[in-house]
């Protein structure tokens, strides 16, 4: 009765998803199980749970998939053991990605289980020991939780030892299971008993063989089911032996997990690797396991006492790895530990940085607060979630917990001589009246008090007046506003203003979802005196806090602030342009009509490379107006330096330049390198398509284009780039063209020589010369280019008009007014293979290395002309998004400076 | 255990993308209600705020809640939600009973155990629950007769004002302020209540804490078992830029593992920080799911200096659903916080004649 149908995995989940690999063995963790692990047991009966946490952490940090957690013991209440203790895991984002398998012989510890779990987790077990009503109950409340379910091979009877009862009441259970009670047969997982062998009785002889001849049948005749079991049952006659052991695990689990087995409860450490197995070991156990000789178990018996007497063989393998975080520096570890949420050696940590910076409160605004930060842009950056944000927390209150002694000493010893003493921080919080919402406030307020800040939280819907006196009964430093729907906003206001009525002196911090940086310092900031601030997240306000309460940091905290809101004010205040919606900017594109004689071919398509461009042509192409302007002269050259008052400056420096300049191409101290490219091309939308060949049917790359959308008022044009491009629909071959040229090679060195000599003047001299050489270069190859093009032949231009630009076609570069977006330098470099053929690379933020380098787009039409973008819609921003393939959020923050909102 | 027979709802999703109403709350703020009006003559003594406890306004103002119903009903809804987001003992008793923690208490389960038991505010939830579904029900039936067009009452189940999952205590990551059993009766008065009041379906949404909603799945179990009735559970998650639900941390994935087994009609997304950064956990619990996909987000982000308090205008989210529809991700669309019924209006024209998400389910084995 075999089917086809490809086995369902088993799917489980903490807060991270898992699922079954088919095939793959799936691990337990056992060391979480009172009944398997003695150190386990007393620390739950010892009440140690946060040790206990630990245990499960480990088993985690080892690659278990799932963590078993049993408190079946009889000095352990079991209810509330399990309950407590799953909710502290809960609370531990490393070990709460991993689904739970809830494991105890009695009903209402597996029910108190299934109520902590958010994930799906597996319960372990039910069976038809008490009937199949009690079964059947039980198996639909599993389901009703959403839980897979371990059924062990009991029914009414018993436990089932032959392989006829296994199968028979398998079968009965699952057909009970998924035709009445409606169970997931994937999430069905059968325990077929694990029975120890080579007991010397007869009759237990083939229980191993029993066992996997079980698990084959089930996984054949019962589609989807698991099949799993506690392993080292199967040795037990050999306790005391480990190498046995060891030895009949393993080869116990091969060959179940060729029958099918899926899973099973082992300790890791109790395991030896099945080909690692001496030849002769494996052979005697496994006739005992596969029952292949009656003599089996006498032989592997001897066996054992042979090894026995040989001495102890067994090492213990060596289990964790060394951690690598522990290498660094005492700020690395710090911060590595509050990330991660580890506090395993937070006092040691703490206590070398005490002794480090000598002051125990110059740990916490140091090392403590800078780990702190990270945590905060993590958890900003979507890369941390909240619950991990909280585990932070409590790291760092175990590091304060560490220096208060000393803080309390260093108080004492302030006290004594005279010194005014700074209290502890105290925070009122609240969330304001008409809200109830606080989930968010609460976490905050836990961050907080971790920060040994006294957090005096006075819940929801909190009237004004309240908060108020509150602040004024316990002196607050600080007061918190909290609140989650639109109105409570107003209700924020209304609060600054009574604390300026009442000539209140402390900050004021407001945070919740619908609050805003922005409406802080429009709406709220303005009505009280001193600092308002809004707080991003829970992950913030320690930051924030620290940065209001610290004696040093303040001012400055303080000024830089008012300065930020004081720009949110005025741009907020600045009159917002009419913006055209994108559809009709487009409707309104640069008026052209595409003429076959004003598109030039090109004598040839493809990429050439400028290797070692001759400085001494270059030198005749440079504008040296722009020379002036790094030295602070303001003028045109030539008549610059015939300027009264600038003159004689300028004609120094110029002397100067030409004498290093002469020195520089004489000495070939700086090379010139350069690429370009001409391509077939036409727009599509306010893209440009780059083609491989004539057929024009494979893209090769694509240039995207923005469009002046703001300000356009009357019929002024919303010009793109891409514009000035044959549109695809035209069927005119249009081309378009890109470089990159650089003229830093060997600057770095000759400045750094320079500089060495104590002479600066000629560094910065040399930065000068190369940057003009640069100009140059991306000037002089632009005519060579207009020539291969074919337009440019007959130009008669002097290196004057060329500088003034009175050519046709034009080269924006991208990062200038017409094309704002840096990112499109990577298409340059993609498109034209730029740091392989030149060694100029592009930055993270897409800026171009060495310096003094120029790129660009070459459009060739007679009426391409430069023009600036100024700025763009919301519309257009998503429409780029998509052209793009980012998100918005990351389009608005490479388009910053344009965003018209 | 067999479906016998197909919800009318069920055959919808397969065909057209159902269009799910707009944000109650964004909407009672346009029509400038004040304290006095949502206390009526019943409230009139209360101690606290109530205008923010908008699922009063069933009670006090229906009139009011009815005409949202309608217009949210004639902008194309086949789904309306039950104004009930908050209709439960432990989140009335937030605006009815003493917060402990003014007077230094602390909330914790003893004092939850006494709102559970407290008859006023259980009476209270119930009648919420039972009034506004009624309500939903004659408009949802009367606009239905109208354009010959079925329309749903999905009964919503809020998040509550409590977490299971989180400690707000800094000493004890162990704490809970309410225990699931609290939780579970609460919700097990609301869905008697939304039942009574004739919803067609029951909607647990904005999830944050994915320990609360399973309580709320529980307690629809159970009442489903001891009442003898059945009606079709849709679920929708509320998440972060990781995808991961806001409070307790789940990812998408996973949390779909963990409510699979309620054979839900639709599994989806809502709230959360609006469209755009929803996309690619919309697009994975579409890929794993093989039920419906619902799609509510906010009108972007929280922005208290637009107009209705929400960055996206109609026309914004109609492109951002009409995305998410044309890369077959959907079957039911509509909007949340910020969405008024020009925002459904627009959605539900765009999504017009667009086809949606094919439904593959996982064939029942054995």
């Amino acid at each position: 009765m075999g089917h086809p149908k490809p086995v369902k995995p088993l799917r489980l989940s903490g807060s991270q998803p898992f699922t079954q690999q088919i095939g793959v063995y799936m691990m337990i963790g056992e060391r979480t199980n009172v009944a398997g692990s003695p150190k386990f047991a007393k620390l739950v009966k010892e009440g140690k749970y946060e040790e206990a946490v630990s245990v499960a952490r480990q088993q985690v940090e080892n690659g278990a998939n799932v963590i078993d957690i049993c408190m079946d013991e009889g000095m352990i209440d079991g209810v509330a053991a399990m309950t407590r203790y799953l909710q502290l895991l809960a609370s531990e984002p490393e070990v709460a990605k991993a689904p739970f398998m809830v494991d105890s012989s009695k009903w209402e510890v597996i029910e108190a289980g299934l109520k902590c779990l958010q994930g799906k987790g597996i319960v372990n077990s039910i069976s038809l020991k008490e009937g199949e009503e009690v079964f059947r109950q039980r198996a639909r409340a599993v389901l009703k939780y959403g839980a897979a379910v371990v059924v062990m091979a009991f029914d009414e009877n018993g436990q089932a030892a032959t392989y006829d009862e296994k199968i028979r009441i398998c079968e009965r259970a699952y057909r009970i299971l998924v035709d009445e009670v409606g169970f997931p047969p994937e999430d069905i997982i059968f325990d077929p008993n694990i029975l120890t062998v080579a007991t010397g009785m007869e009759e237990h002889n083939n229980y191993a063989v029993d066992f996997i001849e079980a698990t084959r049948w089930i996984k054949h005749n019962l589609p989807h089911a698991k099949v799993s079991g506690g392993v080292s049952n199967i040795s037990f006659s050999f306790r005391g032996n480990n190498k046995v052991r060891e030895a009949m695990h393993s080869a116990f689990l091969f060959h179940a997990i060729a029958a099918g087995m899926d899973m099973g409860i082992v300790n890791a450490g109790m395991l030896e690797v099945y080909e690692e197995i001496e030849p002769e070991l494996k052979l005697l156990v496994e006739d005992v396991l596969l029952n292949r000789r009656p003599d089996a178990t006498e032989r592997l018996v001897d066996f054992g006492e042979a090894l026995k007497l040989a001495g102890p063989t067994s090492q213990k393998r060596d289990v964790g790895h060394p951690e690598l975080w522990r290498s660094g520096t005492v700020e690395e570890r710090l911060s590595h530990a509050l990330v991660k949420g580890i506090d395993t050696y937070i006092d040691v940590d703490t206590e070398e940085a005490r002794t480090k910076l000598g002051r125990p409160l110059l740990v916490i605004e140091g090392p403590l607060m800078a780990g702190m930060s990270v945590v905060g842009d993590l958890f900003g950056a979507g890369k941390m979630f909240l619950p991990q944000v909280v585990k932070s927390a409590r790291v760092m209150k175990k590091a304060v917990a560490y220096l208060t002694p000393f803080m309390e000493a260093e108080k004492a010893a302030q006290l004594a001589a005279g010194e005014e003493v700074k209290a502890q921080g105290k925070i009122v919080l609240a969330t304001v009246k008409g809200d109830v919402h606080d989930i968010g406030k609460n976490i905050v307020g836990v961050v907080l008090a971790c920060n040994n800040y006294e957090v005096i939280d006075m819940g929801v819907m909190v009237a004004a007046e309240k908060i108020l006196e509150r602040a004024k009964e316990v002196r607050a430093d600080i007061i918190g506003l909290s609140g989650l729907i639109t109105p409570s906003l107003d209700e924020m206001v209304h609060v600054a203003k009574e604390m300026e009525r009442q000539n209140f002196r402390v900050p004021l911090l407001i945070g919740g979802a619908t609050t805003s940086r922005a409406h802080t310092a429009v709406k709220i900031a303005p009505y009280y005196s001193q600092p308002v601030v809004h707080v991003l997240d829970a992950s913030r306000a320690v930051p924030v806090t620290t940065s209001l309460l610290s004696e040093d940091g303040k001012d400055e905290f303080v000024a830089q602030h008012r300065a930020e809101y004081e720009a949110v004010r005025k741009q907020h205040s600045a009159p917002k342009l009419s913006v055209l919606p994108l559809e009709d900017a487009r409707a309104r594109r640069t008026p052209i009509k595409f003429l076959l004689e004003d598109l030039a071919v090109p004598g040839e398509y493809g990429i050439k490379v400028m290797e070692d461009f001759p400085l001494k042509t270059l030198r005749e192409f440079i504008d040296w107006s722009p020379f002036f302007h790094t030295w602070g002269l303001k003028g045109l050259y030539p008549r610059i330096l015939d300027d009264e008052k600038q003159g004689a400056e300028a004609r120094k420096l110029f002397a100067d330049g030409q004498k290093l300049l002469d020195r520089i191409v004489k000495e070939k101290l700086i090379t010139a390198r350069g690429v370009y490219g001409l391509f077939r091309a036409n727009a599509v939308g306010d893209d440009v398509e780059l083609y491989t060949d004539e057929t024009r049917g494979e893209v090769v790359e694509k240039f995207h284009f923005l469009r002046q959308q703001v300000g356009r008022d009357g019929d002024k044009p919303c010009r793109s780039l891409a514009d000035f491009i044959a549109p695809r629909e035209t069927r005119l071959q249009d081309s378009i063209g890109a470089f990159a040229v650089t003229a830093g090679i060997g600057v770095h060195e000759l400045c750094e020589k320079f500089r060495k000599e104590n002479d600066d003047y000629n560094a910065i001299m040399t930065e000068a010369l190369a940057d003009r050489l640069a100009e140059a270069f991306a000037e002089c190859l632009h005519k060579h280019v207009r020539n291969v093009w074919g337009y440019g032949r007959d130009e008669k231009l002097t290196p004057q008009e060329l500088i003034a630009e009175g050519y046709r076609g034009i080269r924006p570069a991208p990062g200038y007014p017409g094309c704002p977006d840096h990112t499109e330098k990577g298409t340059i470099w993609r498109l034209l293979d730029v740091e392989a053929a030149t060694g100029m690379k592009i930055t993270e933020s897409f800026a171009m290395w060495p310096g003094s380098s120029v790129s660009g787009i070459y459009f060739a039409h007679p009426q391409a002309r430069y023009f600036s973008l100024g700025k763009i819609g919301k519309d257009q921003v998503e429409d780029y998004a998509q052209r793009k393939g980012w998100s918005v959020e990351e389009t608005e923050r490479w388009l910053g400076p344009n965003l018209n909102y | 255990m067999r479906k016998t027979q197909q919800h009318p709802l069920e055959k919808i999703l397969e065909k057209r993308i159902a269009i799910i109403d707009g944000a109650m709350g964004t909407t009672i703020r346009t029509y400038g209600m004040t304290e006095k009006d949502i206390r009526g003559e019943r409230f009139a003594n209360s101690t606290k705020d109530l205008l923010n406890n908008g699922d009063l306004f069933s009670l006090t103002q229906p009139k009011m809640i009815c005409d949202i119903h309608r217009r949210f009903l004639e902008a194309g809804a086949d789904i309306i939600e039950t104004n009930t987001f908050g209709a439960t003992s432990i989140t009335q008793s937030e605006f009815f009973v003493d917060d402990p923690r003014e007077h230094g208490g602390r909330k914790d389960p003893e004092f939850y155990q006494k709102i559970i038991e407290d008859s006023m505010l259980s009476g209270l939830a119930w009648e919420i629950n039972e009034q506004s579904a009624k309500q939903c029900r004659e408009w949802a039936d009367r606009v239905a007769n109208e354009t010959g067009r079925q329309r749903f009452v999905a009964g919503a189940i809020g998040p509550l004002t409590v977490s299971l999952s989180n400690s707000p205590d800094a000493d004890d990551a162990g704490f809970r302020v309410v225990t699931f059993d609290q939780v579970l009766t609460a919700y097990k008065e609301q869905v008697r209540g939304l039942i009574a009041g004739g919803s067609d379906l029951l909607l647990v949404e904005t999830i944050f804490d994915s320990l609360n909603a399973k309580a709320a799945l529980v307690a629809i179990r159970e009442v489903f078992d001891e009442d003898k009735v059945t009606l079709p559970v849709s679920i929708s998650a509320a998440v972060g830029r990781g995808g991961e639900t806001l409070i307790s941390a789940q990812t998408t994935e996973a949390f779909w593992n963990a409510v699979k087994h309620v054979k839900p009609l639709s599994v989806g997304l809502n709230c959360s920080l609006g469209p755009d950064l929803m996309y690619p956990f919309l697009s994975e619990l579409s890929e794993k799911a093989d039920v419906a996909v619902s799609a509510y987000p906010n009108a972007g982000l929280p922005n208290p200096l637009s107009d209705t308090g929400f960055d996206l205008g109609p026309e914004d989210m109609a492109r951002f659903l009409g995305g998410f529809a044309k890369d077959g991700l959907i079957n039911i669309a509509g909007g949340c916080c910020g969405n008024t019924p020009e925002h459904i209006a627009a959605i539900a024209k765009a999504l017009e004649g667009v086809a949606p998400r094919e439904i593959v389910r996982d064939e029942v084995a054995a």
